[in-house]
This record gives C-alpha cells, sequence and structure tokens, in this order.
C-alpha cells in the first residue's frame, strides 16, 4: 500500500516539474520569478504587482498549453497502449483507425470548401470528420469481419486512411490557394498555440476518462496480449470489451485531433518505450505510458517554441524529431542490458 | 476617401503629361518577368487574372478592352462598379485554363506568378505562349522575389514602389496610351508624397506596428506581415517599425511575443474573403479586446487599430490609398503620454 502511495506521489511530482518546466519556458523570457509570482497570485491570491501581459501569457496562454499538452500526450498514449494490446499489433496506433486522416479531411472541407460558412471552426470540422472515419472504418470491418476480425479492423483501417487522404488531397489540389493549404497544413502537424482555457477542460476530463476507463480493463487487457481466444477461455466477454474499449480509444483520439491537430509518434512508440521499461502488466503500464506520453508532448512543445527564435515549429515535427532517436536509445539500452 | 484628392490632381497634370507622352511604336517588345513579349499592336481583347490588374487596366481606362475578369479578394472599386458590371467575371477565384482562352484573348494580365508560373494554377506561361497569348505579369509579384520559395512566395529583397509605376507604364505601353500612363503614375507619386508629408506630423520617433491579416483558428498564431512586403513597406515608408522579424511574405508569429513587442497600433485586415472565422475584421476585434493577454496591449487599450482593406496590403493602386489612411491615423494619435 505503503509502496503505491510513494508510486502516485512521484507520478504526481513528475507531472508537476514537467507542467512548471512547460510555463517557464516559452516564445519570449519572461523571469522565473515573475512565473512563480504569476502563479501564488492565481492559486493563493498573493496579490503581487505585475505587468497584465506577463501574467495572462503566463496564466492564459503556457499554463493552459502544458495542461493541453499533458493531457494529449496522455491521452494519446493510453491509446496506443489499448489498440496495441487489442489489436495484438505492435504497429497499432491511435490514428489507425483513419481517425487523423478523417479529421484532415472535416477541417479541410471547413476551411476550402466553406462548408458551415464560417460559423464551424476547424476543430469542429475535424471531429466530425474524425468520427465519420471511424465509424465508416468500423462498418467495414464489421462488414467483412470474421469472429475475433482483429486483423480485419486493421486492414479496414487502411483502406479507410488512405480514402480520406486522397480525398484531402484532391480537395487542397482542387482548391487551395497557397496560403490556406499552408494553414491547414500547419494545424494538421500539430499545433497548440490556439490553446486557451475551454480547451482544457475538455481535454483534461477526456484523457482521465479515457485513463480510468482502461485501466478498469486492466485484467481483460492483460487478457488479450495472449489472443481473443485465451481471452474468451478466461471469461471475458470479448466483443462487449472490444467494442468498448476501441469506441473510447476512436472517441479519445479523436477529440485530442480536433483539438491540436494530429500529432504523430506519441500514441505508437511511448507504449513501446514503457513496455521496455516496465513489462506488459496493464496495471503499470497504462498509468506509466500515461504519465510519459504528458511529459514527454509538454517538452516537444517547449522545444517546438524556443527551437527557432520567434517562431514556431509544428509539434508533430518535434515529436518525430526528437522521439525517434530517444527511442532507439532506449531499444539498444535494452539490448545491451539483457 | 482618396479620390477626390486624385481627381484634382488628374485634372492639373493633365495638360503637361499629354504634351509629354510619344505614342507607342509597333512592333513593341517588352521585357515582363523572364519573358520576351512582342505586340504588333495594342490587343483589343484582355484577360485579368487578379484585382490589381483588373483596376489598374480600368484606371488607364481600358475597360473596354477587358472581356473577362478572375480572382477577386473584394468588391470592386465604387469608381469602376458601373465599367465592371459590363464585364463577363469568369470566376470568382482563379479561372481555369479553357474559360480563359475561351475568351480569345490578346493578352493575360496577370497578378500573382503562381497562377501562371512554373507550376501555375490556371496555367504555364508556356501553355499560353504556344497558343500565341501573351501573359503579361505585374513586376511587382516577380522582381526580387522568388515565387518556386516558401508558400507565399520569398522576397529576396525588400518590396520597391517602383515595381508598380512599372506596371503601369508598361501596361500603358502596351495598349498605347501612355499619356495616360504617365498621368496615373505621376498621381501616385504625389498622392505617396502626400502621405509621407501626413506621417511627419507625428511628432514621436520609435512608433511601432502589426499587420494582422488573418488567422487559421480564432485563437491560433496569426498570419501577420513579414519584414520585406507591401504592408512593411508602408509602415517603413511612413516611418513605423514592423516588430515582426521574418523575411516570409505572411509568417505565423505567436501571440506571445506580439504581446511583449506591445505596438504602438495594430492594423487588421479587411476583406470579404470568409473562410477562416478570422477572415472578419470584426472578429478579430473582438479577440483582440477579449482575450485575457491582447486586451491588455497598449494599442488596444488605448484603441489604437486600424482596419485596412486587404487589397492595400497587395501590390495594387489601393496600396496608395491604405498609405494615405495609415497617414491620416498615424498623424491623429495622441502619443505624449
Amino acid at each position: 500500500m505503503s509502496r503505491r502511495l510513494i508510486r502516485a506521489l512521484l507520478v504526481l511530482l513528475t507531472l508537476t516539474v514537467a507542467l512548471i518546466g512547460g510555463v517557464a519556458i516559452g516564445e519570449t523570457s519572461i523571469e522565473p520569478s515573475v512565473v512563480l509570482q504569476v502563479l501564488a497570485n492565481k492559486l493563493w491570491g498573493a496579490g503581487y504587482v505585475l505587468d497584465p501581459i506577463d501574467e495572462g501569457i503566463v496564466w492564459n496562454y503556457r499554463l493552459t498549453r502544458a495542461l493541453v499538452a499533458a493531457a494529449c500526450g496522455a491521452g494519446l498514449a493510453t491509446c496506443g497502449v489499448i489498440l496495441q494490446s487489442l489489436l495484438r499489433n505492435p504497429l497499432a496506433d491511435p490514428y489507425l483507425l483513419g481517425i487523423s486522416a478523417g479529421a484532415s479531411t472535416g477541417a479541410v472541407m471547413v476551411a476550402l470548401l466553406g462548408v458551415g460558412a464560417g460559423a464551424i471552426s476547424l476543430s469542429a470540422g475535424a471531429f466530425a470528420g474524425a468520427v465519420t472515419a471511424f465509424v465508416l472504418v468500423i462498418l467495414l470491418a464489421r462488414v467483412s469481419g470474421s469472429a475475433s476480425g482483429t486483423g480485419q479492423i486493421i486492414l479496414a483501417g487502411i483502406a479507410g486512411s488512405q480514402l480520406f487522404n486522397a480525398l484531402t488531397a484532391f480537395l487542397i489540389t482542387r482548391s487551395a490557394s497557397s496560403e490556406q493549404a499552408r494553414g491547414i497544413m500547419f494545424w494538421l502537424l500539430g499545433n497548440l498555440g490556439g490553446v486557451r482555457w475551454p480547451s482544457v477542460w475538455l481535454a483534461v476530463p477526456v484523457a482521465v476518462l479515457g485513463l480510468v476507463v482502461c485501466l478498469w480493463h486492466r485484467r481483460a487487457l492483460d487478457a488479450f496480449t495472449f489472443g481473443a481466444d485465451s481471452a474468451a477461455s478466461l471469461g471475458i466477454p470479448v466483443r462487449r470489451v472490444q467494442i468498448l474499449l476501441i469506441g473510447c480509444a476512436a472517441l479519445v483520439t479523436a477529440v485530442m485531433v480536433s483539438i491540436v491537430g494530429s500529432i504523430g509518434f506519441v500514441g505508437l512508440v511511448i507504449p513501446h518505450a514503457a513496455r521496455l521499461l516496465l513489462g506488459t502488466g496493464h496495471a503499470r503500464l497504462l498509468p506509466a505510458s500515461a504519465l510519459g506520453g504528458a511529459v514527454f508532448l509538454i517538452a516537444a512543445d517547449v522545444l517546438s517554441r524556443t527551437l527557432i527564435k520567434g517562431q514556431v515549429i509544428p509539434v508533430g515535427v518535434i515529436t518525430a524529431l526528437v522521439g525517434a532517436p530517444v527511442f532507439a536509445l532506449i531499444l539498444v539500452g535494452r539490448r545491451s542490458a539483457r | 476617401m482618396l479620390l477626390p484628392r486624385l481627381a484634382t490632381l488628374l485634372t492639373s497634370l493633365s495638360l503637361c503629361a499629354l504634351a509629354q507622352a510619344a505614342p507607342t511604336a509597333y512592333p513593341l517588345t517588352v521585357e515582363n518577368c523572364g519573358s520576351s513579349l512582342t505586340f504588333q499592336h495594342a490587343p483589343a481583347r484582355t484577360v485579368t487574372i487578379g484585382q490589381a490588374g483588373t483596376e489598374m487596366l480600368y484606371a488607364l481606362g481600358l475597360g473596354d478592352k477587358v472581356v473577362g475578369t478572375s480572382l477577386w479578394f473584394n468588391d470592386v472599386l465604387g469608381t469602376y462598379k458601373a465599367q465592371n458590371d459590363r464585364i463577363e467575371r469568369l470566376a470568382d477565384n482563379e479561372p481555369s485554363f479553357e474559360a480563359v482562352i475561351g475568351k480569345r484573348p490578346e493578352l493575360v494580365a496577370v497578378e500573382l506568378e503562381w497562377m501562371v508560373g512554373p507550376q501555375g494554377a490556371v496555367g504555364t506561361r508556356e501553355q499560353f505562349h504556344e497558343l500565341k497569348i501573351p501573359t503579361y505579369l505585374l513586376p511587382s509579384d516577380c522582381e526580387a522575389k522568388d515565387n518556386l520559395v516558401g508558400a507565399d512566395g520569398t522576397r529576396l529583397a525588400p518590396f520597391r514602389i517602383d515595381s508598380i509605376y512599372k506596371g503601369v507604364s508598361q501596361l500603358a505601353a502596351i495598349f498605347d496610351v501612355q499619356a495616360r500612363g504617365e498621368q496615373l503614375n505621376q498621381q501616385l507619386k504625389a498622392s505617396l508624397a502626400q502621405s509621407i508629408a501626413t506621417a511627419k506630423n507625428q511628432q514621436r520617433k520609435d512608433v511601432s506596428a502589426l499587420v494582422w491579416f488573418s488567422s487559421a483558428e480564432m485563437d491560433i498564431e496569426p498570419f501577420v506581415a513579414g519584414h520585406k512586403g507591401v504592408p512593411d513597406f508602408m509602415l517603413s515608408t511612413l516611418g513605423v517599425r514592423n516588430i515582426v522579424e521574418s523575411d516570409e511574405e505572411w509568417p505565423t508569429v505567436g501571440w506571445e511575443t506580439i504581446a511583449k513587442a506591445n505596438p504602438t497600433f495594430l492594423v487588421i485586415a479587411r476583406m470579404d474573403r470568409r473562410r477562416f472565422p478570422a477572415d472578419d475584421y470584426q472578429k478579430k476585434l473582438a479577440f483582440l479586446r477579449s482575450d485575457p493577454v491582447t486586451r491588455n496591449m497598449d494599442a488596444v487599450k488605448h484603441n489604437r487599430i486600424i482596419i485596412l482593406d486587404a487589397m492595400a496590403m497587395q501590390a495594387s493602386l489601393r496600396t496608395f490609398d491604405g498609405l494615405a489612411q495609415l497617414a491620416t491615423a498615424i498623424n491623429g494619435y495622441d502619443l505624449s503620454q
């Protein structure tokens, strides 16, 4: 019990340190003391007199960004874990189900075709596109599927993704001026610049809820590691768990994509890194992946804002650029440790 | 607002201008953005791609030589509305290649190179030239600008206003209306001088600004005017520093950076396009006044926000109207505190 408590405290501490790091570092330089004073003002009403612009930047721009980055990282990594376990495929990631491709199509339809005439935002379009694509993929998998159907889901996902990617490319070549295409591509590659408090109130509960649902099914997930048949022989309602968890992953991913665009790499690699370090038991794997995803995405976002002065690099570029070598190190490190 | 002043200038300058210009001697060869164009006579049928070129031809009194227009950003200037209503609009955005050649034009006047450049959105210049249809590109979009690098092209050197005068003179020569061209350029130069003089009345020296065009999402990093484009030229001509230092035409810069730079005033674009919510200047204003950070910027607190026609931010005759509007606004600000 006490060991578990210590572990939980450690997780919270790591997360807090990462968040403070995310708040302290930004596009412009703000004194660390000012940053702490802002936090003291807002959290405990300390009443320091500060420049309102500094105060706004720290509290409304940077903190919301760091919180959403944490929620997205945690959410995507959790989804990655459950999809890899349920489908028993190491290449499964949250975008496998056609979600990012559908989100792109939705966003492009809003921005280029003027669907909704300015009343619907890119985010809403992306969410609608993501859900549509997911529903199509699952329908295809069901129609073509055998009893267990994991292979079918992957193949249906590939077909769906290809279709929606082609649609996006078609729409862009058909009707985009370069400025618009750039705006959309920039957004699709992942961007946390438009994040404010409403995004936090959406992203954080969704990420937490996703994690709780998955933790609730941790034993079922453990059983699925040995295949759907063995899970069934252990008395697990295979169909129900599959539908619930895949639906949950799709929803979490769709929400994240609609807030920040499709940030790659986190959902694919963080679960593997966690598995390499901690083994395959989901009771530890799920929280570890969530924490790893959160810290990783906060760090990637900080890098994306500071790597080139006065310019923001899409965070999705950073996650792969930094993440791939880090993952390679873990792979090699594990081998030499064996 | 500038038009009455232009009209007076026009009458005063017309006589001497008429005396100076000689008629065009055909065949006329014009070097234009890497192509050599030869005209045996003044084109009788012209198709335009881009509003700047369209309005330039109208200003030269050549409306009856235009048989089709395309790529509109805003409504046509009020003075040319009657003229413009008589001419077919081939497309609101870029027209198809066949829509253009279907008009059997003797000249295609193009505002932006990416419409007819090597990866032409309408068709390449070679495709047009094979059909013996010359394409004239406004020099403002090709001189010292590489349109194959960067999303909206990259300026190799700061924009020069001379490229607009050059476009006017060359079009006037092609159509044998040199006197009219000369006269128009005189008006533009006089208008520019007037704007500079107006802005000089502002006593404070270290005045800075940001030009916000639009944003892909309301709260996201906005598209703002870079360091070498037309808006930057407008600011620096009036003695104002652009807080953005990127060389890209329309870079994205974070609000954190903008708020910390705290410019003296803000320029926001007004346009008819409605593809992003931030295309609407009312939404831009609402954002600036409600965002917890931007509402504390000096320019927002003191309501120093100028709403400028998006067409004025492109190299066009409206650039001069924009300069006059900016100059008047800058002169009107009390920056003594």
